[in-house]
């Protein structure tokens, strides 16, 4: 390397150039560090709520190697006493476990039995050892003893000795924070109310049931997994704890990898620009190079000078962006999690870990990238032959010739992608590869659109728009060099804008048919977290004004594939079904789910594991593992993707289960919903918190659940479109500045400041015209592939592509808004330049 | 074992204190605790105490006295395989109340089965005499859901799949008992069959710890039982045979401040006698004069010694790797029954590092009773040596 040095006249060359014109660095440097930012950013947003998931599972799952799990009653408890006392199992500690609420709080409730938890849990605290007994005496002794971690108690202001009220399956109940769990400064026990078994199943009201039994075992030790998994009864399964902990997190995975996807737009986006910016550099100092060329610097040289600038370019964006991310990411991390909480499970989280890795990443990428852009520039900078500095006729001709290859390769690109959709089956990250391949690809396509058009399109502005009009136009053409990246980058960020937004109004209006055709009863009623109490039921459906009434009640079933979530469902006779289904005939179908005992499976189940109908499914049951015919597909897009129906009579079969989660209340032609609503309160008050909600309202929450998910896309792509508009402004600045000479001959050639600075906004409005236009196919089929190819293959939901027109229509504005916007200082300076002062220069 | 909840630890010492208070409840020296008398009160009026003698009744007495705080069952034998080797064991069940059961229990409108105040704890330790090897191991459940428990009838005492309970059908079976406990290591299933009925200790049954009232428990033995079954060390399993010797005592004492620790013996003599003595030592260094054991001849009524009575040297010492110096060998005399027994241990590492360390070791005795040579065999307990490495 050490030949290679640059000179110091060299580098002062390069200085004094970067540091006369900073405006330039600006782009490129935005572009990076927008770009780093937001990719650091969703990173850390997705870790920290998936690492604050991880720790609280860990917290609860402790040594555990397995977990016995019963049905949806979970364990009997005396077959954990049967185990130990009958069997002689060692190592197994029951717990009773549920999301319990403090005031708008939600906390882990852990109910153990503290003489089974050694080796398990640790709720140690380095201290001392008569306030560990005085807090097991408490524990069991005093009902509604709880233990919480010092920093959840002090974020709830709690000491110890303070009793509070928890919310607990839909019930008040008296908690005493006996003391702190861990040490004060641990983060492990973070959000978990622990408490003795016996208060955690008084408080459910799960007498006599355990959530699970934990069990350690020695690494390996298979025979002892086997002996203990014979020992089970029908309907309680031996469970690896890692495999129950990786399958709660896959749930989410697809929604984090969608998310992280997204955010690398930013960057693509960034790719252009800095591209843009180099280029531009290089080009501009093409007199420079060739004289430097001439006094003997070798293109070795040349090469490392351009390159060494993009490295420091790329530096400065990605230390920017480091810190730029790290801020972003407090930000983000509140939507991310909101969402997982949301849809999947619940995590608390909040702070953002400073991720080592995923900050080298983050600069990683953005130094990479810079690199990469920067490389076709740097090599035609080393390519400047001696002395010839090309003039810029020829420059624009040699693009003119180059625009055909770069569309060429861009169109080689996007025809891979489509093969790679073709062969990839159901792989996601092929589906995302192949994304964004065909999307920029066919944005190189967009010069050459803009050329042709550009062409048609001068004559006739020469005939509305007089010598302006013709000159802004033709103009395009003779500027493509510069032009054509910053087109390129509206068009992806326009197109990406429109294709989200298509998405996402697709996904939309199906959600809310969907619901429209799921949700046929008049109210709602249902407990957060827990089960409706029997007695109360009975009490409900009297009220006056209630015809007829359906039951439903959503279990987790461990199978072979993973979680499935069944849903058990009781119709009102006469009702409508309220399931939407993809195939079968619907009579056949209602006869064989109420009567024959068969399951129906969700879209995504069907996706997902090639199960429909006429196909089975082996579920386990109470009585041991039941294979099941399915019915029917049928719609969903519940963010639970595997999940089945099943009548309660065929439940009632298989399961001892007579609880309910929720009711749907149809009501009498002509009555008052707003009154049962009243009258329902009134029945329940004082017995069980329930949630009673009509209708409407429930359709109201799910959509904006649903809205409230797509905060976070709406937000990356706006930043996306946010770099682009910079990268335009830069271009048409750069453009500007370099036809200065031009400029001021119109100027001298007697064109008013006025006319020139509506020269360069028309101009750069019409590329921002023909960029949006162009961005039209290309958004729809960016549509296309995140509704049939990403969202399928991510979450396996179907959904019919609907186009707004007025999505359309402002996708173009919004092209032709941020062209003009991005005009408005160029022109301006261009106005203002003067003339004589202007053609002197260079 | 970093796992290994302090909570746990705590309630091992209290359940050894507890349940061990043979002799006194001596505050053992958890890692330089406070004091663990401070923490339980003085007395807790809710719990009953041993004031005076009572009417032992048998087999109502073997059951449990939920109404004072602790409680154990305390069996420790000498074992000989069929084929020559030697073991020796303890199974150990501790009850402890954590709260007098008269406090009102305020509970949601329908109880857990999980509810108590009673707590078990178990140890089972077999030493191996000629494997070298000392295996011991702890265990703990509370006293519900049929997972750890006491009843007198018919009698059974468990922690989880450790028991010891009356034989099917006891009166044909002849009182017979029956033990067993499985650490995984160890397995041991044993029929007891006493040979002498229990002997009241103390003040016929009562054992005073100190001067103060009511700082005293109830204590009987059953000092010499038949003893045949099986061992599994590993894979290995011995048909053995021997006697046994169990310790059965509760109360609700408070603990003494000034009491460090003690030093019991159950000595069971060739001649058919049995000699106990536990020796309660002050943290002054000095003998506590509530010091006391009984002497149980092969015939006839048993002879309650005091602490004036006895005469106890220590000869050698060993040294635990896990830190504290125990005596490990005695002279115990009892001059007014012209009785001298050199006590020695079967094997010096008979320390059992549960959440309360102490030693407990099966021994050899030797010595004369006036004119007669003497043998014996014994369990020997040591507390309060335990001291941080």
């Amino acid at each position: 390397m050490h030949q290679y040095r640059l000179d110091r006249v060299l580098v002062r060359a390069s200085w004094n150039y970067l540091w006369r014109h900073p405006w330039q660095l600006a782009p490129a440097l935005a572009g990076i560090a927008i770009g780093v930012a937001v990719m650091l950013a969703t990173d850390l947003a997705v870790d920290s709520s998936r690492r604050a998931f991880l720790l609280s599972m860990d917290a609860v799952t402790g040594e555990a190697t397995h977990q016995v799990v019963g049905g949806p009653a979970g364990v009997d408890e005396n077959l954990y006493a049967a185990l130990r006392v009958d069997e002689g199992f060692d190592n197994l500690a029951p717990v009773v476990e549920e999301y319990v609420d403090v005031g708008d709080v939600t906390l882990q409730l852990l109910g153990v039995d503290p003489l089974a938890e050694a080796g398990f849990r640790d709720y140690t605290a380095p201290g001392s050892v008569l306030g560990g007994f005085e807090l097991l005496r408490r524990l069991l002794t005093d009902p509604g003893a709880v233990l919480l971690a010092e920093r959840t108690a002090a974020a709830l202001g709690l000491s110890p000795g303070d009793t509070f009220t928890v919310l607990a399956n839909g019930r008040e109940v008296e908690a005493t924070l006996a003391g702190f769990a861990g040490g004060a400064a641990e983060r492990r026990l973070d959000n978990l109310l622990i408490t003795d078994i016996a208060t955690a199943q008084e408080w459910l009201g799960r007498q006599g049931q355990l959530t699970r039994i934990d069990v350690r075992l020695a690494p390996d030790d298979e025979a002892a997994a086997a002996r203990l998994a014979s020992a089970l009864p029908p309907g309680v399964q031996l469970l690896r704890a890692a495999g129950r902990t990786e399958s709660v997190s896959d749930m989410s995975a697809a929604f984090e990898t969608n998310l992280k996807a997204m955010s690398l737009l930013a960057l693509l986006v960034g790719v252009f620009l800095i591209y843009n910016s180099i280029s531009f550099a290089v080009v501009q100092r093409r007199g420079i190079f060739g004289a430097l060329r001439a006094l003997g610097v070798t293109r070795r040289e040349l090469l490392a000078l351009v390159l060494g600038e993009a490295l420091l370019l790329g530096i400065l964006g990605a230390a920017a962006g480091v810190a730029l991310g790290l801020w972003l990411a407090e930000w983000l991390l509140a939507l991310v999690s909101r969402s997982i909480n949301d849809l999947y499970f619940v995590v608390t989280v909040t702070e953002v870990a400073p991720d080592r890795l995923a900050i080298a990443k983050g600069i990683a990428a953005g130094l990479g990238v810079t690199l990469i852009a920067a490389a076709v520039p740097a090599w035609e900078a080393a390519s400047t032959v001696p002395r010839l500095a090309l003039a810029r006729a020829a420059l624009e001709r040699r693009t003119g010739r180059l625009l055909p290859r770069v569309a060429l390769a861009g169109l080689a690109a996007a025809a891979v992608a489509a093969v790679l959709i073709e062969i990839s089956g159901g792989n996601l990250m092929a589906g995302l590869v192949a994304l964004f391949l065909l999307v920029p690809g066919l944005a190189l396509c967009v010069p050459l659109f803009v050329r042709a058009i550009a062409r048609v399109a001068a004559p006739l502005a020469a005939a509305t728009g007089g010598v302006t009009g013709r000159l802004a136009i033709s103009g395009i053409t003779a500027s493509l060099s510069r032009t054509a990246v910053a087109i390129v980058a509206l068009a992806v960020a326009v197109s990406a804008t429109l294709g989200v937004s298509v998405m996402v109004d697709s996904f939309r209006a199906s959600v809310s048919e969907w619901l429209q055709g799921t949700l046929r009863s008049d109210i709602y009623v249902g407990v957060d977290r827990g089960t409706l109490r029997p007695e109360l039921v009975a009490d409900l459906v009297q009220v006056p004004g209630v015809a007829a009434y359906s039951s439903s009640r959503s279990i987790w079933l461990e199978t072979e594939t993973g979680r499935v979530r069944l849903t058990v469902l009781e119709l009102a006779p006469e009702s409508p079904s309220g399931i939407l289904l993809r195939d079968g005939e619907p009579a056949a179908v209602r006869e064989a789910f109420r009567e024959e005992g068969a399951v129906l499976v969700s879209d995504s189940y069907t996706y997902r594991h090639g199960v429909g109908r006429g196909d089975t499914v082996t579920l386990p049951t109470a009585q041991g593992e039941r294979t099941f015919r399915v019915a029917a597909t049928y719609r969903s897009y519940g963010a639970d993707l595997d999940s089945m129906l099943m009548s309660r009579h065929t439940y009632d079969v298989f399961w001892e289960d007579p609880r309910i989660g929720s009711l749907g209340l149809r009501l009498a032609p002509g009555t008052d919903a707003d009154a049962v609503i009243e009258r329902l309160r009134e029945v329940s008050a004082g017995r069980q918190a329930l949630l009673i909600r009509s209708n409407r309202e429930i359709r109201e929450l799910s959509m904006a659940i649903f809205d409230r998910t797509f905060v976070i896309t709406d937000v990356l792509y706006w930043l996306a479109l946010a770099v682009a508009l910079i990268g335009i402004a830069a271009a048409m600045l750069a453009l500007q500045l370099e036809r200065a000479r031009e400029l001021a001959m119109f100027r001298a050639l007697g064109m008013t400041p006025r006319q020139l600075g509506a020269m360069v906004v028309l101009q750069t409005g019409f590329i921002g015209l023909l960029g949006g236009l162009a961005a039209i196919p290309l958004g729809l089929l960016m549509s296309w592939v995140l509704v049939e190819v990403i969202n399928r293959r991510a979450f396996g939901w179907q959904m019919d592509v609907v186009v707004d027109p007025g999505a359309v229509v402002a996708a173009v504005a919004l092209a032709v808004g941020a062209a003009l916007l991005a005009a408005i200082y160029p022109a301006r300076r261009a106005a203002r330049a003067n003339p004589a002062l202007a053609m002197r220069e260079d | 074992m970093k796992d290994s909840a302090f909570l746990i630890v705590c309630l091992g010492i209290l359940a050894v204190l507890g349940g061990a208070a043979v002799a006194v409840e001596a505050p053992r020296e958890a890692a330089g605790s406070p004091r663990l008398s401070a923490l339980l009160g003085s007395a807790d009026p809710g719990f009953a105490r041993a004031l005076e003698p009572r009417e032992f009744a048998f087999p109502a007495d073997h059951g449990p006295h939920p109404e004072y705080r602790n409680e154990w069952w305390y069996v420790t034998g000498n074992l000989d395989a069929a084929t020559g080797e030697r073991f020796g064991f303890e199974l150990t069940i501790f009850r402890f109340a954590l709260a007098p059961a008269t406090e009102p229990a305020p509970v949601a409108d329908e109880t857990s089965a999980w509810r108590t105040r009673q707590v078990y704890v178990g140890h089972f330790a077999v030493t191996d005499v000629s494997g070298r090897r000392f295996l011991a191991d702890e265990s703990f459940a509370r006293g519900a859901l049929g997972l750890a428990g006491a009843a007198a009838d018919p009698f059974r005492v468990w922690v989880e799949d450790w028991f010891l309970k009356s034989f099917p059908k006891s009166e044909q079976a002849g009182g017979k008992w029956l033990l067993h406990a499985d650490s995984g290591h160890a397995a041991l299933t044993l029929t007891l069959q006493p040979l002498k009925p229990p002997v009241l200790q103390g003040d016929d049954g009562l054992s005073r710890k100190s001067f103060e009232p009511g700082n005293a428990s109830y204590y009987y033995s059953i000092t010499r039982i038949a003893t045949d079954g099986a061992l599994r060390i590993g894979r290995e399993v011995y048909d053995v045979s021997g006697l046994s010797w169990l310790d059965r005592e509760w109360g609700s004492s408070a603990l003494s401040d000034e009491q460090a620790g003690w030093d019991w013996f159950a000595l069971q003599l060739a001649d058919g006698s049995e000699l106990m003595y536990y020796q309660l030592r002050r943290r002054d260094g000095s003998i506590d004069p509530m010091s006391a054991g009984t002497f149980v001849p092969a015939e006839g009524a048993p002879v309650h010694l005091t602490h004036e009575d006895m005469a106890l040297e220590v000869r050698d010492y060993w040294t635990s790797p896990q830190g504290g110096r125990y005596p490990s060998a005695w002279t115990l005399a009892v001059p007014k029954l012209a009785l001298t027994a050199e006590v020695e241990p079967v094997m010096a590492a008979q320390e059992l590092d549960t959440s309360v360390r102490y030693w407990e070791g099966a021994v050899d005795v030797s010595g004369r009773r006036g004119a007669r040579e003497l043998t014996g065999r014994g369990y020997v307990e040591l507390t309060g040596y335990a001291h941080g490495p």
